[in-house]
């Protein structure tokens, strides 16, 4: 095992992590603003994933536009759920939120299995069989690349938007005191209807980037969905760069992992780290380490 | 509160009863004669089980045409496991104590099977496996057992038999995924290998459902080896081969357990890994060009429901429903008992999948082919009595390709 075979290692492992990254900062912008352990987080990214392969089928744009709708289409999903569900049980107990975001998780993958049925598409576009060369040793997918770069623009964006804008400033606000923040003003029932929505459509874009690369079927979110938990946890539960930063090293210690120790550890490796980080932070993946 | 105590007391006998009445007699009174399929019509396995129901779909038009059995039609009731092993279970418990079905056809995967053997077991109804390769489904020592299809055993030494047919060069390396079928496949391989002198200079086991398989086929290039021997599904398959031209992995002879590299669908484009599949090697357990009778039929009767030409899978279904209507035809009687021991004498010589008969250990002794993928087809190459085809090999490189 050469040095090469490393190099190219951490490079997919990054590929892989920025994709990883994008549904990890949804759903720690989630838990930040609202408190809420979204487990329906990956069947938001499943829907993003059929959304795209839906447009695509019928339309021949490219996914790598498509995604975009897709973004939308998840952002009017989580802000019309956040109305219809969400709000009524504000301020109830986690249990409840749980089993909601638990039965929407089931209801959609379900009623995309109703709809599609069990059977798992993919698409083929061209630039799947292109590979870029870097020297003679390292050589990366474009597919891969394109949806590398698009997923740090977004995560900039996202960045961008919770540090610099209005919206992102009440978030944070709400995040550091959810209490005092309506006293100052700030709609709460908005702001956490829009960064709910944008969590979910954070997750919907990063489904429809990977579709490319990869195939759908209903239950194929179910995985990103404990991987982000561990991105979550990894990155100090609420902060997003936190969150995007656990999922780089996420993809990069899993594609490490199967380099050197075998594809058939890479997932325990995950959840070592996420139980470890959980035992050594006391506060839980529930408690505030902001207290 | 001992009121309320009794009212329940009361539910729980009247349940009872109702249960009692049902019980036995539903078979021979009913209208239809019910058998119990369990498959995998949602979940990861879901096209495999697809071709499951399109098989005995097929079986039950052509058995009902001729009369049904013991004067009745028949019908399946399936349960979906979604390819889950608990769910399996459940399924055996279903199927037996509310359907009261005398015989199980199932599961799908080896993982599934395995995981009902000890099920039917209990239950004491005969169980016959269509499509479950790895051999301990069928080594439990459960009289109830009974498999169609040929297994990892058969498998690995066909596939050895045939590199040292092509006097492949004896370095290997074994992938498979990580649940029954592939640990079985991967072990069987490991064995054989061994057994006849390669070297194995690489095991990788993976989980099915991942994205990236780059590292682990990274790995396996740089140990080098001229023969990979893959155990996968149908997913991961595509995926692995797409992925091995993108680490630019040359091995001489991609050769597989069958499955996903012998699905239907696998060198499609729109389902499976296209270009990515030419030239890989896999077994087989039959093909529609097969010399047996009832082949074509099959695959006319296949091709005007689906659409589609079926795989082995369909055709493991489709005799496995065979299998068992002849079986309850000569015990002439629903009680699972009466259908076991039939089973156990049964001797069709002359089926569309070949003569199928039991050994001690309910296998039935069923020869395996070696097919590569040659303009997206599957072509028999080994053994050479059966071959359409002459193999190319050795593998060529990625960069020498045309149309990837």
């Amino acid at each position: 095992m050469d040095v090469y075979a490393a190099l190219q290692a951490v490079i997919n492992g990054l590929l892989t992590g920025a994709l990883y990254a994008l549904v990890g900062m949804g759903l720690a912008l989630i838990f930040g603003v609202m408190r809420i352990v979204n487990f329906a987080h990956g069947a938001f990214m499943m829907l993003g994933m059929y959304a795209t392969y839906v447009l695509f089928t019928r339309s021949n744009i490219s996914p790598y536009l498509l995604f975009i709708v897709a973004g939308v289409v998840l952002f009017g999903i989580g802000y019309a759920i956040y109305f219809a569900l969400l709000r009524p049980i504000h301020g109830q107990s986690d249990f409840m939120q749980i089993l909601l975001t638990l039965g929407i998780g089931l209801i959609a993958t379900d009623g995309v299995l109703l709809i599609f049925g069990a059977d798992y598409h993919q698409i083929n576009i061209p630039l799947l069989g292109e590979n870029f060369h870097l020297g003679s040793h390292i050589s990366v997918n474009a597919p891969w690349v394109v949806s590398f770069g698009i997923a740090v623009v977004l995560a900039v964006a996202l960045y961008l938007f919770v540090m610099r804008t209005m919206i992102g400033r009440a978030a944070r606000a709400i995040a550091q005191n959810r209490y005092a923040a309506p006293l100052m003003g700030i709609n709460v029932f908005r702001v956490q209807a829009i960064s709910f929505a944008i969590g979910i459509a954070a997750a919907g874009m990063a489904g429809g980037l990977l579709l490319p690369v990869f195939y759908i079927y209903p239950q194929v979110g179910d995985q990103f969905t404990l991987k982000a938990f561990v991105m979550v946890v990894l990155g100090g539960m609420e902060s997003i760069v936190g969150a995007a930063l656990a999922g780089l090293v996420l993809g990069v210690v899993e594609s490490l992992t199967s380099l050197y120790w075998g594809n058939e550890w890479a997932l325990a490796v995950d959840f070592v780290i996420f139980l470890l980080v959980l035992s050594l932070k006391p506060s839980g993946i529930f408690g505030s380490q902001k207290a | 509160m001992k009121r309320l105590a009794n009212c329940f007391a009361l539910l729980l006998v009247g349940a009872l009863v109702l249960c009692g009445c049902k019980g036995g007699s539903q078979q021979e009174t009913g209208n239809t004669f019910k058998i119990g399929v369990i498959t995998s019509l949602t979940g990861q396995a879901a096209a495999f089980g697809q071709a499951h129901k399109n098989g005995y779909t097929v079986a039950v038009n052509d058995l009902n045409a001729k009369g049904g059995v013991m004067g009745k039609k028949i019908e399946l009731v399936y349960y979906d496991d979604q390819s889950r092993p608990d769910q399996a279970v459940q399924g055996v418990n279903k199927l037996v104590d509310q359907d009261h079905v005398p015989i199980i056809l199932g599961a799908y995967s080896s993982e599934n099977t395995r995981a009902i053997v000890p099920a039917v077991d209990q239950k004491q109804v005969p169980l016959l496996m269509p499509t479950a390769t790895a051999d301990n489904v069928i080594q439990t020592g459960s009289p109830w057992a009974f498999r169609i299809c040929a297994g990892s055993g058969a498998y690995a030494t066909t596939t050895i038999d045939f590199l040292k047919a092509m006097n492949a060069p004896k370095t290997m390396a074994v992938i498979y995924e990580n649940t029954n079928f592939g640990q079985a496949n991967g072990q069987a391989m490991e064995k054989a290998a061994k057994e006849n002198g390669f070297d194995v200079v690489d095991t990788e086991a993976y989980q099915a459902s991942s994205p990236d398989y780059k590292a682990l086929l990274q790995r396996v290039k740089a140990r080098n080896p001229a023969v990979i021997y893959f155990a996968s599904y149908l997913l991961d398959a595509s995926t692995l081969m797409r992925q091995s031209a993108q680490v630019n992995l040359n091995p001489q002879f991609y050769t597989s357990a069958g499955t996903g590299f012998a699905a239907a669908e696998f060198p499609t484009k729109d389902k499976g890994a296209g270009p990515y599949a030419e030239y890989t090697f896999s077994v087989s357990q039959w093909l529609p060009s097969a010399q047996w009778k009832g082949s074509k039929e099959f695959d006319a009767a296949f091709f005007k429901l689906t659409g589609a030409h079926p795989a082995y899978h369909a055709m493991e279904a489709y005799v496995t429903l065979l299998t068992a209507v002849a079986a309850i035809n000569q015990a002439n009687s629903a009680q699972p008992a009466a259908i076991r021991d039939a089973l156990k004498n049964i001797n069709l010589p002359d089926t569309p999948f070949g003569p199928i008969h039991f050994d001690l250990h309910g296998q039935n002794p069923h020869p395996v082919l070696i097919t590569q993928v040659l303009d997206g087809q599957y072509k028999v190459v080994y053994p050479p009595a059966a071959a359409e085809a002459k193999p190319v090999i050795p593998t060529p490189p990625w960069n020498k390709r045309q149309g990837l």
